[in-house]
């Protein structure tokens, strides 16, 4: 193992394994806990890009969709191996993930924000009206997928077998991208970031290295989307709605960009705030005297002012303030010429 | 996933009527019935829709060559106009006093955004701001959400009626629509092109160090454009507000067809965005006629990933804007 690993991490991933066998841990607990790392998973992937290449994509929500939509359509159709349904995902993910890319890499900074932009609203417009995948609706009442096939007694059927899925997905998906970030490859994706003209000077080609973090990104969203029909029984257009890429990128910014830690933190931390704050804000307002259907959704104005206060004062996210400068600090794509932010 | 879908009016029209309606209503062309009776007015109806969708993407276009901030809250500038003008509306029963009170009231929440919020990241990279003004959306948007409630609600046309134009019956207010849309643009171009003040935000998009070196206050130029652009986008809310239903998430789906403009019109270029809104104006609406939403909406993105990719600077683009 790579250094960065340390035994902190180590720590932390044996923590989160026998994190169930306290008793707080309901099943409504474990589910929570599994939508935290699932989002921590997207917001990890979307690092490599935003953090690590300094392209920031404005279409995570269409890799994590197209994944659970094609977990959710095989579930649906009767194939019920669970690892039939992670490689259709990785089949369909990738190929999309290689026409953005190959698209989306030609153009720099707010082009290819808003290129990956416009090609995700194309693939939630798709599902969100094609009647074959139910459209509005989503494909609802799936049933649980088997780890054996043909083994019904492998099915993952509850909370805490969810909540082991998800991290071991996790902690793969983490041993991935701190393996990439720390290999040569992820030297020159951080050259790319730093002066992507200076680092195709030094003979790197530079798009064929943006469009292969595209899709393994892509490729490690689109797993996550995969195991997301698994625990929820359903998958819907809204998860491919630009507003989910949106908070993916919050996410990230929350916890830290360019840290690959952080941006994990900031996805628990923003599915849990979210959870709590429209369990419990209903509830207050009902005791007021208020409507409560305003409550609802109070997180994000929270979420949203966090955020600018973030963007203002800690551009580098929580994790990345409380971090010593171990080097030169992430940035997004190049810097701007002075004056006026021309 | 979280959000209520934003599913304007205009879609749930197409998705509960379309089909039938366009079944019935797809003769031949040699058909004149056809042409006035269908044709004429869709074609209308797309000029008035991207004669105000032109406003909106006026305003995001010259925030974009002044700060070099793609305004991701423009869209929630053009909700907050609906919903000021509903409490206007409220107070004083006036349609026509809400058309002056809302867009002013919501440029000055505009400068106070600009002041509070996008200041301190001037000397930052574009994509900053992009970020930042997704977290402003968020918060206007729930907050909007917090006052006024998630239900959907309405604003009575405060000119009802029809008349006869061109052998078919055409409401007044559509037609009120277009013009007050085309007035303003001529406004906004005259003030671009003849007035002092215009010219002065002119220079600051083409250069605003050499116009602070010149001695004109640079900073209170970008907080009065930003307020200028808020009001504008309230307006086109306000405006539109009859023909649509109001939502906190209105905002949301008008931000993508604006970004569409801009990106299609030329990053900066005030007469592409212009065109750019006229043309997809009409695109949507004459698609309509002959395609289910799904496909609609799928051709125009086509249109604009095919623009980007055989003329990536949009129609009038300047060479090296952001790249």
């Amino acid at each position: 193992m790579t250094g960065r690993f340390g035994w902190r991490m180590w720590a932390v991933f044996a923590a989160l394994a026998v994190l169930p066998t306290f008793p707080f841990m309901t099943g409504y607990r474990l589910n929570l806990a599994f939508d935290a790392l699932l989002f921590g998973i997207v917001a990890m992937s979307l690092d490599l890009l935003m953090g690590y290449t300094g392209l920031v994509s404005f279409g995570h929500a269409a890799f994590l969709g197209l994944g659970a939509y094609s977990t959710a359509i095989l579930l649906e159709r009767g194939v019920r191996s669970l690892w039939l349904c992670l490689g259709a995902a990785v089949l369909v993910v990738g190929l999309y993930a290689l026409l953005v890319g190959y698209f989306a890499t030609t153009r720099r900074g707010i082009y290819f924000a808003l290129l990956t932009l416009i090609f995700a609203e194309v693939v939630y417009t798709f599902f969100r009206y094609t009647m074959a995948f139910g459209g509005s609706d989503g494909i609802q009442g799936l049933e649980a997928a088997w780890v054996l096939p043909g083994v019904p007694a492998s099915a993952i059927d509850s909370p805490l077998k969810n909540y082991y899925l998800v991290l071991a997905v996790l902690f793969l998906t983490y041993l991935a991208c701190r393996t990439l970030v720390d290999s040569h490859f992820g030297k020159v994706l951080i050259a790319i970031r730093e002066n992507e003209d200076r680092a195709r000077f030094l003979g790197y080609n530079v798009r064929r290295y943006k469009l292969a973090v595209c899709v393994i990104s892509g490729l490690l969203a689109g797993l996550a989307g995969a195991i997301y029909p698994i625990r929820l029984a359903n998958a819907t257009p809204d998860l491919l709605l630009w507003t989910v890429s949106g908070e993916a990128i919050v996410m990230v910014m929350i916890g830290g960009i360019g840290t690959l830690v952080g941006p994990i933190v900031g996805g628990a931390f923003f599915i849990v705030l979210q959870e709590e704050v429209s369990t419990y804000a209903p509830k207050i307002y009902q005791a007021i005297g208020l409507s409560a259907d305003k409550g609802v959704g109070l997180h994000f104005l929270i979420i949203g002012v966090i955020l600018v206060l973030i963007v203002i004062f800690m551009p580098k996210g929580l994790l990345g303030a409380l971090r010593p400068a171990r080097r030169r600090e992430p940035r997004l794509a190049a810097p701007a010429p002075a004056g006026g932010g021309k | 996933m979280y959000y209520n879908r934003p599913v304007s009016s205009r879609r749930r029209f197409e998705e509960e009527l379309g089909p039938a309606w366009r079944r019935e209503a797809r003769p031949s062309f040699d058909n004149m019935d056809y042409i006035v009776a269908i044709l004429l007015p869709q074609m209308l109806h797309g000029l008035v829709f991207g004669a105000t969708l032109g406003l909106l993407a006026l305003g995001l276009t010259v925030i974009f060559g002044l700060l070099g901030v793609m305004n991701i809250a423009h869209g929630e500038l053009f909700m907050l106009g609906a919903y000021f003008g509903i409490a206007v509306i409220g107070l004083t029963q006036s349609f026509w006093v809400a058309v002056i009170l809302a867009p002013l009231h919501v440029g000055v929440v505009g400068a106070l955004m600009e002041v509070l919020t996008l200041r301190p990241l001037y000397r930052r990279e574009p994509l900053y701001g992009l970020i930042l003004t997704f977290g402003l959306a968020l918060a206007l948007r729930e907050i909007v959400r917090e006052i006024w409630g998630g239900d959907m609600r309405r604003i009575m046309e405060p000119i009802t009626g029809s008349v006869p134009l061109l052998g078919m019956i055409y409401p007044r207010y559509r037609l009120f629509l277009l013009a007050a849309s085309l007035l303003l643009l001529l406004a906004i171009w005259l003030f671009f092109t003849k007035t002092r003040a215009g010219i002065i935000v002119r220079a600051a998009v083409q250069d605003a160090e050499m116009l602070d070196g010149l001695g004109v206050n640079v900073p209170r130029v970008f907080t009065l454009t930003f307020a200028g652009s808020a009001a504008l986008a309230a307006l086109a809310g306000l405006l539109l507000a009859p023909i649509f239903t109001v939502v906190p998430t209105m905002g949301v789906e008008m931000i993508l067809l604006a970004f569409i403009v801009v990106i299609l019109g030329g990053m900066g270029s005030l007469g592409g965005s212009v065109l750019a809104a006229l043309v997809i104006g009409e695109a949507q609406s004459l698609f309509s006629l002959w395609m289910n939403p799904q496909r609609v909406a799928i051709a125009i993105f086509a249109i604009m990933i095919f623009v980007l990719i055989v003329r990536p600077r949009g129609f009038f683009g300047r060479e090296g804007v952001l790249e």
